[in-house]
């Protein structure tokens, strides 16, 4: 059933042990045979942030019934916050000048980089504003019944004119260029081994703990409503209860989780820049939880790992071959696979799901 | 002068008219006085204006002859060389000048004044248009010989561009710097009536150097005038061209009104089918090149039932691969149409390439109609209007006249009842899906002489063309004509002043308060679904 | 209190006028339906029918007229959410349960144990009472084998119970069934009608929309014949029958 199961503990328990053998196979046993090298522990965090981002859009479309096609928004905005404290943080402490400041000609950072050398202060912007944001948006959306393909349209302009934005130098963060040349994350240097180990291990752990907790919510009466949402918001009104409350609730959180997804995806990249704002990126999520199966968190963790993992495989020797791949995949699972990969493993309850 | 008048009488009792006249034109540069002299420059010029062309080579030979002190004077006749090598410089003709013929006395002001008439009948005589360009910026510094009838002459006859854009003003400064104040007015109104920034240069250029009062109040209000004239014409030359955006906008956003109000299917590849007709068409023109050169300038007229054609034929193969298996699963549709635009942009980026197809301009969309101040109604954007208008007429009688449009519109109320009454609801919905992409196919070809055209054409489209759907609600066509309207409108409105950004912002954040009140959109009717 | 409340306008509606642009669906509406009594509402299609349930769930928004439920409480002034737990239940003319949730959860969420605020609620889940009374509900409605099933597997029939349990499970006041037998089977049908006569209480008023007339005879206390959004009749059914603007407008025409 629902997200419970073996899959379920499967994955939990994978995710657990990485978090663990992360830091002695990539620390102490580095060098030896069953060790790790700094470049795919980078990969396994990378990767481990998009499951993470993978099931906060599962919470609020698989569960709530509410397709996002800007979670990118989130995501970036997550990363342009940590990359904000890291270039701040190397400025004020290590005096190297951002290359921001070089090209749009400032002398010193202006105001709203204030305080952004304390990594509280950023850790808190990151919890804060995309949970502002997604409130805002999701307030104003759910309050006046906009839904379903209108509200994901309306995500995808919405990051789609971010992205516009953010493109251009004068919105101050970067433009084109976006932000790179990060010195250190709280006192670990950036490029150093051990850093890559240590930012893949918070990534699993994150996506640990994301997957932990929806586990739970989705099992409890909380859970039972949101999906309630889904199957039919007009009997849960005409019940007494107000969807706009569950809604909310699920979407400010998704949009958090997305947000911390971000955070970490930025430094091990090593660079933030408009790009993940481009609809392809939003979408992409989106097809990272159908393929893997809506509704069910394991299924979002697992078309994350696999589409993502055989991107960064394809790109490597045919990154031409990777958008028809992409499509064609897309094509498949939705046409043939209505529940995605969860559809391969055993016979579904028929018109258990139903609606998109 | 009674000794020439008498001789010229004797001219014209012997001679043709136009010897008399030559000889007439001619003989008057050996008046005594400078004045006379520089006059008879100017009327040699004016004859060579309003002569032909045989004239003006004449009198240009007449002037060179001045400035290269050449001519020489017996009794009012006037001879080019020197004894009996001389030549009538009426007719041109040999003939020996007499021994008392006297070098014409030649000072600096002969000379700009011969140098401006030589000028001017270049304008005339010239065939090659970098001299005639030359020759008229010599008329700026030398207008010694230069009137008003020369240059109105001058302007009829000339083509260039380069030698307008000297003339005209030129004509302007002529009529300004008339000595009569009420002339100078007359000259100001003269040149107000085409309110162009150009003539309002002109004008205040004109009025700094001014003292007259009145000149000064009449030209300040043409000045007014025009500002007044310019204005409008900026205001409907944004109009204009936020119309033509609008209309390429409404076919795109037509289509996906037309599939969504039919299935509820957003269509995220529309975008792309508009590239996929655009292709098509330049498809079509590189055939006919090759084929029948002769077409060439008729290809975006023959491209467009085949623009529509290719574009409707890729919207059914997708809707018999796709979007049949996934009619309740709206959300669905939205990644497997993303799908599809996809794959179709890399089709076309791996097969043809990235780069901007280059189009051949035909006649019918280069230049344009100038209508009031600056604003011009440029041919292409009305071929985009055209074609827009034109197939919005189209589809509102296919929609209301048709069985089809019939069978679309009970299918889009109520699909299981159109089923029971007889509809085949799986046709409609192909015939629907033809037409929605095909009118993205036509609005690929009126994009054609517009836009870039490459492979990521249509992601500029797609963003503009759901808020269309989404502001104008499902299934209405007034409401898709008013949401385009003024999406394109705020677009170009917004693009100068604040920035392009700026203009998505704002039509997004419209969308976001307009969908507060609406949720169904602008003109979706009300009531109980 | 039952006994006061016996009689009681349970739903008092006057003046009511609804349009949806230019159409006038009701004009001027004046209808009452009473504690203890099961109100059937009929009519020929577009009599108004549904469009009376969207205004009294707030729904529909009208533009005129006083909605009052137990004579008091102004219904045009309430949101959809605050109107149900207000006490006015609806059922839907398609089954409307949730198909992921088992019977058991459906029935479970439909109780509103605080009426508040969803936080409260949700914190109350465990209480000893919502698994009383949902054990009570799968009891009457006869799903209780089915209670773990999910509800999406149920046949149209069970569906419909399931939605009436759901009902059951808010108490209401006023209870609402669009159509309720629509695409059913006799013997499934004559099960509804049962069902029906089960929820029948003092302190509850029961509309039924409905076109299958042998249906109203069977059920209904008192009927209300709307035409174009107007009454034409109110009283018994078996009085309705000969009545000859009724014959003309609805009856005839069967």
């Amino acid at each position: 059933m629902m997200g419970g199961g073996m899959l379920f503990r499967v994955i939990a328990l994978s995710l657990a042990a990485l978090t663990i053998a992360l830091p002695i196979l990539g620390g102490p046993l580095a060098g030896s045979g069953i060790g790790i090298s700094p470049y795919l522990a980078n990969i396994i965090g990378q990767i481990a942030t998009f499951a993470l981002l993978a099931i906060a859009l599962d919470l609020i479309w698989g569960f709530a019934g509410v397709l996002s096609l800007g979670h990118g928004l989130f995501f970036a905005l997550g990363g342009y916050l940590i990359a904000m404290h890291m270039l701040k943080d190397g400025y004020v402490n290590a005096g190297v000048v951002p290359d921001l400041m070089t090209f749009m000609g400032w002398t010193e950072l202006p105001g709203y980089w204030a305080f952004f050398e304390s990594f509280p202060y950023a850790a808190v912007l990151i919890l804060v504003l995309p949970g502002l944001l997604a409130f805002a948006y999701g307030w104003i959306s759910f309050r006046s019944r906009v839904s379903g393909v209108s509200f994901a349209i309306i995500t995808q302009a919405l990051t789609y004119v971010a992205m516009l934005l953010m493109f251009r130098n004068d919105t101050g963060f970067g433009g084109n260029n976006g932000m790179t040349g990060f010195v250190s994350l709280l006192g670990m240097p950036m490029g150093a081994p051990s850093t890559a180990v240590w930012l893949a291990t918070a990534s699993t752990a994150a996506a640990l703990g994301a997957f932990l907790l929806c586990g739970r919510l989705v099992r409890s009466p909380f859970g039972r409503m949101l999906i309630a949402v889904r199957d039919d918001e007009a009997r849960l009104r005409f019940l007494g209860y107000d969807p706009v409350w569950p809604k909310l609730a699920a979407w400010t959180l998704s949009g958090v989780m997305a947000a911390i997804a971000g955070a970490l995806y930025a430094p091990q990249v090593g660079i933030i820049n408009p790009r993940l704002l481009s609809p392809e990126v939003s979408i992409e999520i989106a097809v990272w939880v159908a393929l893997g199966g809506r509704g069910t968190l394991s299924g979002a963790v697992i078309g994350a790992v696999v589409i993502s993992a055989l991107k960064f495989w394809l790109t490597g020797f045919a990154p031409d071959l990777w958008p028809f791949i992409l499509s064609l995949l897309v094509l498949i699972v939705v046409v043939g696979l209505p529940n995605g990969l969860t559809d391969l493993r055993l016979p579904k309850l028929k018109g258990a799901r139903h609606g998109g | 002068m009674p000794v020439i008048r008498l001789l010229i009488l004797l001219a014209a009792l012997f001679g043709s008219p136009a010897y008399a006249d030559r000889a007439v034109l001619s003989g008057a540069l050996c008046a005594p006085a400078l004045a006379d002299q520089i006059a008879a420059l100017g009327a040699l010029a004016e004859a060579g204006a309003t002569g032909g062309k045989d004239e003006a080579a004449w009198a240009r030979t007449v002037v060179e002859a001045v400035d290269a002190r050449a001519l020489r004077c017996a009794a009012s006749l006037a001879f080019i060389g020197e004894g009996d090598a001389a030549l009538d410089a009426a007719s041109l003709a040999p003939s020996p000048a007499p021994v008392d013929a006297a070098p014409m006395p030649i000072n600096n002001r002969l000379r700009a004044a011969a140098a401006s008439a030589a000028a001017a009948l270049t304008l005339f005589v010239d065939t090659e248009p970098a001299a005639r360009a030359k020759a008229a910026t010599t008329l700026e510094r030398r207008r010694e010989a230069l009137s008003l009838t020369i240059l109105d002459a001058a302007l009829a006859a000339e083509t260039e561009p380069t030698v307008l854009a000297v003339l005209e003003p030129l004509r302007a400064r002529m009529m300004l710097a008339d000595p009569d104040p009420q002339n100078r007015i007359r000259a100001i109104d003269a040149i107000a009536a085409e309110t162009t920034l150009r003539n309002r240069t002109l004008i205040a250029e004109a009025l700094s150097e001014e003292a007259d009062t009145t000149v000064q109040a009449a030209g300040q209000a043409a000045m007014a005038r025009i500002d007044r004239q310019i204005a409008i014409g900026q205001v409907l030359a944004t109009l204009y061209s936020g119309l033509s955006y609008a209309s390429v906008l409404l076919l795109a956003a037509l289509g996906l009104a037309i599939i969504f109000g039919l299935m509820g299917v957003i269509n995220l590849a529309q975008g792309e089918f508009i590239m996929i007709g655009a292709y098509a068409a330049w498809f079509v023109q590189n055939a006919i090149r090759a084929l029948l050169p002769g077409l060439i300038d008729w290809y975006l007229i023959i491209a467009l039932p085949i623009s529509f054609l290719v574009a409707a034929l890729v919207g059914v193969v997708m809707e018999a691969l796709v979007l049949r298996r996934l009619y309740n699963r709206p959300l669905m549709t939205l990644l497997a149409t993303w799908a599809v635009s996809l794959l179709l942009i890399n089709l076309v980026r791996v097969t043809i390439g990235t780069q901007n197809l280059e189009f051949h301009q035909p006649f019918y969309v280069v230049g344009g109609v100038p209508v009031v101040g600056d604003f011009i109604v440029t041919l292409n954007r009305l071929f985009a209007i055209a074609i827009a208008a034109l197939a919005f007429v189209g589809v509102v009688l296919l929609l209301r006249v048709t069985t089809f449009g019939m069978n679309v519109r009970a299918v889009a109320q109520n699909r299981a009842m159109a089923g029971a009454a007889g509809i085949d609801a799986r046709q409609t919905d192909r015939l629907a899906i033809a037409l929605g992409s095909g009118l993205a196919g036509l609005a690929g070809v009126a994009l054609a002489p517009l836009y870039n055209v490459n492979p990521n054409m249509g992601a500029g489209f797609i963003v503009d063309s759901f808020m269309v759907v989404v502001l104008g609600g499902v299934g209405s066509l007034a409401g898709a004509v008013a949401a385009s309207f003024g999406i394109g409108q705020i677009n170009v409105i917004m693009e100068p002043l604040y920035g392009a950004v700026a203009a998505k912002v704002v039509v997004l954040l419209l969308v976001i308060a307009f969908i507060q009140r609406r949720p169904e959109g602008l003109f979706a009717p009300k009531g109980r679904r | 209190m039952a006994a006061e409340m016996r009689g009681a306008h349970a739903i008092q509606v006057e003046g009511l006028r609804v349009t949806f642009g230019d159409f006038v669906a009701i004009p001027n509406l004046t209808f009452t339906a009473s504690y203890g009594e099961i109100h059937g509402v009929i009519g020929p299609n577009g009599a108004g029918k549904t469009t009376l349930l969207d205004v009294i769930t707030g729904k529909t928004r009208p533009k005129e007229g006083t909605v009052l439920l137990d004579g008091k409480i102004d219904l045009r002034r309430l949101s959809e959410p605050q109107i149900a737990l207000a006490g006015v239940g609806r059922k839907f003319q398609k089954p409307s349960v949730f198909e992921a949730l088992s019977v058991r959860e459906n029935l479970e969420l439909a109780l509103r144990l605080r009426a508040g605020s969803i936080l409260s609620e949700l914190r109350g889940w465990t209480d000893p009472r919502r698994a009383a009374r949902v054990a009570e509900v799968l009891g009457e409605t006869g799903l209780t084998d089915r209670a773990d099933a999910p509800a999406g597997i149920l046949a149209h029939g069970q569906k419909q119970w399931l939605e009436i349990g759901m009902l059951l499970m808010q108490r209401p006041k006023l209870l609402m069934l669009d159509e309720p037998v629509a695409g059913m089977t006799d013997s499934e049908t004559s099960h509804t009608a049962d069902l029906v006569r089960r929820l029948r209480a003092p302190d509850r008023a029961i509309l039924v929309i409905e076109h299958d007339m042998a249906f109203v005879e069977e059920i209904a206390t008192r009927v209300t014949v709307l035409h174009e959004g107007t009454p034409i009749f109110a009283g018994a059914m078996a009085d309705a029958r000969t009545d000859a603007r009724v014959r003309d407008v609805y009856l005839g025409r069967h």
